[in-house]
């Protein structure tokens, strides 16, 4: 049965919902759903959360939503990439989609479009912003983190007592202080504005 | 010999566990694990053998130039333990389930204090993890930073300028770091309001697990928050986030139990002093029952209940119930049945004796 979402993959997931002696039924593959209840906020399971429960079942079954597939798929990949294969470790497509992942550094440039493509569903970004070798860490020096995290503690307290004017002093130190810590981010900020 | 290593270990306090001051009963500890790889070596799952020891070999001789390691550490080549060692390990929070299978070519590095250990050959080549105590994940940053760039001295790390450091799974690409805190939070539990918690934690893409595994288990009422992404945002980025939400959830956690104190305190005191009447007084104590009443335990000394109790016997104690460590004091394997009884007898004189010293 395909899923009701994407009608391309496997529905794996099958909720039956019972409300008042209305019955109402969901097919699912595991990438909509984890999208479905990251997304959707009134898709929840009375207390379950099924993006942590799919995120950690397919981890520890070594499976990653948009990068690993099922046994079945995996056994016939796709045919213009079925030879791709690593010349350092000879890691293949296949190896890289039953285990979620790569054999050695090289593989990130041999299997660079798969990872790519899954990248989105994993991670904030495609690009590193953090630290590099041969650097002692990002710019940020810690003593200005540690002040920003500390103003924010102190906001936090005093919203609680209602003390607005002061958050609002609070807020905009916060604010001059991230800009100093990531000014690039701030100049494409005013940009767009 | 290896035994002996083992025992070295269990003698000297661990850092983690210590008073962590202010909010030291809601954020039990921080912590952050960096994964690394050497340059122009597979990765564990396609090294050979050779390759393997090649990695355990330039991996500790780095290790035992660095600084922040210092001269009081340890060193276990896994091969050389059984497995109910290795879970010794693991009960400690050193290494991570899939190390205590994997006896090939392995090795852990543990500061004395059992701040900084390194897995070597899990996953990754190297697997960095620093704890401290409490909510101090910017103090964790710098110590893990530091060690980092030690390493790096004599490790050249696998590195793409795009993707940042390179690792086996592409989930912990980037910065290759997994920042999280155990928090114990009995007041959003009692109070129903916990899942609406982690499902607001989730939306902002931090990942909320219960400790002891996957997914919605919450004995104990202890969760760890880390975050889900590395690559995209940089490490300060990423501490920053977690640290807002953090600092939110233990928020809510106080006003919850201000709450429950205020509507249901002897409901509350009655809770605590039950289980500490189990605690001192039961002659099998299985380890779930043994977790949720220390959490009370935990409840208790934060309301300023017990003259004899303070946070660090509740935290030894919370490590030493666990099955591994139960027999390594025992020296010798026990049944389940067996372990509940130990476990029991353990515990009751632990209490019994924190009472005669004051």
């Amino acid at each position: 049965m395909l899923c009701d979402i994407c009608k391309k993959r496997e529905a794996t997931i099958h909720i039956q919902e019972i409300v008042n002696n209305s019955k109402k039924a969901m097919h699912l593959c595991s990438e909509c759903a984890l999208k479905k209840s990251q997304n959707d906020p009134s898709f929840d399971f009375g207390g379950f959360n099924l993006a942590e429960m799919l995120y950690n079942i397919s981890e520890s079954q070594g499976g990653i939503p948009g990068l690993t597939m099922p046994q079945k798929t995996a056994e016939s990949p796709d045919k213009e990439t079925s030879t791709l294969k690593c010349p350092s470790c000879n890691w293949t497509l296949k190896a890289l989609r039953q285990t979620g992942r790569v054999g050695c550094p090289e593989c990130y440039n041999v299997f660079r479009e798969v990872i790519d493509n899954a990248l989105e569903n994993m991670h904030r970004g495609k690009l590193h912003v953090g630290k590099k070798p041969g650097t002692k860490g990002p710019d940020t020096t810690s003593a200005k983190m540690l002040e920003l995290m500390n103003l924010q503690k102190e906001l936090d307290e005093v919203i609680q007592r209602e003390e607005y004017e002061k958050a609002a002093e609070l807020r905009d130190k916060i604010r001059s202080l991230k800009n100093k810590i990531t000014p690039k981010k701030n100049i494409k900020k005013n940009a767009a504005k | 010999m290896p035994q002996n290593k083992i025992d070295e270990l269990l003698k000297h306090d661990v850092s983690w566990l210590l008073d962590s001051g202010h909010d030291g009963d809601i954020a039990i500890s921080s912590r952050i694990r960096l994964a690394r790889n050497i340059q122009g070596l597979p990765f564990p799952i396609a090294a050979s053998p050779a390759e393997l020891e090649q990695v355990q070999a330039a991996a500790e001789m780095a290790l035992k130039k660095s600084e922040v390691i210092g001269k009081k550490y340890i060193d276990f080549h896994m091969a050389d333990y059984t497995e109910v060692e290795r879970q010794i390990l693991l009960e400690r929070r050193l290494i991570s389930n899939e190390f205590v299978k994997k006896d090939q070519h392995t090795s852990l590095f543990v500061k004395q204090d059992e701040s900084c250990a390194v897995m070597i050959n899990e996953e990754d080549h190297l697997r960095i993890q620093t704890l401290c105590p409490g909510l101090q994940l910017m103090k964790v940053w710098e110590q893990i930073n530091k060690l980092d760039s030690e390493l790096e001295e004599s490790l050249p790390y696998a590195y793409d300028s795009k993707l940042g450091y390179l690792t086996s799974c592409p989930t912990n690409v980037g910065t290759g770091m997994r920042a999280s805190v155990m928090l114990h939070l009995p007041g959003l539990v009692l109070s129903g309001k916990i899942n609406a918690a982690i499902q607001g934690v989730n939306k902002l893409g931090l990942a909320v697990r219960g400790i002891f595994g996957e997914g919605t288990d919450n004995r104990g009422n202890l969760f760890q928050i880390s975050n889900q992404s590395t690559l995209g945002e940089s490490e300060p980025q990423i501490i920053e986030r977690l640290n807002t939400v953090i600092t939110q959830i233990i928020s809510h956690e106080k006003s919850c139990r201000n709450t429950l104190l205020a509507d249901k305190k002897y409901f509350l005191l009655d809770h605590v002093g039950r289980s500490y009447g189990i605690l001192r007084h039961a002659y099998t104590l299985s380890s779930e029952e043994a977790l949720n009443s220390l959490s009370d335990l935990r409840i208790g000394v934060d309301m300023d209940m017990f003259n004899s109790v303070d946070l660090h016997t509740v935290n030894k104690l919370f490590l030493t119930i666990n099955p591994a460590h139960l027999q390594k004091f025992a020296q010798k394997e026990l049944s389940s049945q067996e372990r509940d009884i130990f476990r029991a007898a353990y515990v009751r004189k632990q209490l019994k004796d924190a009472d005669h010293k004051n």
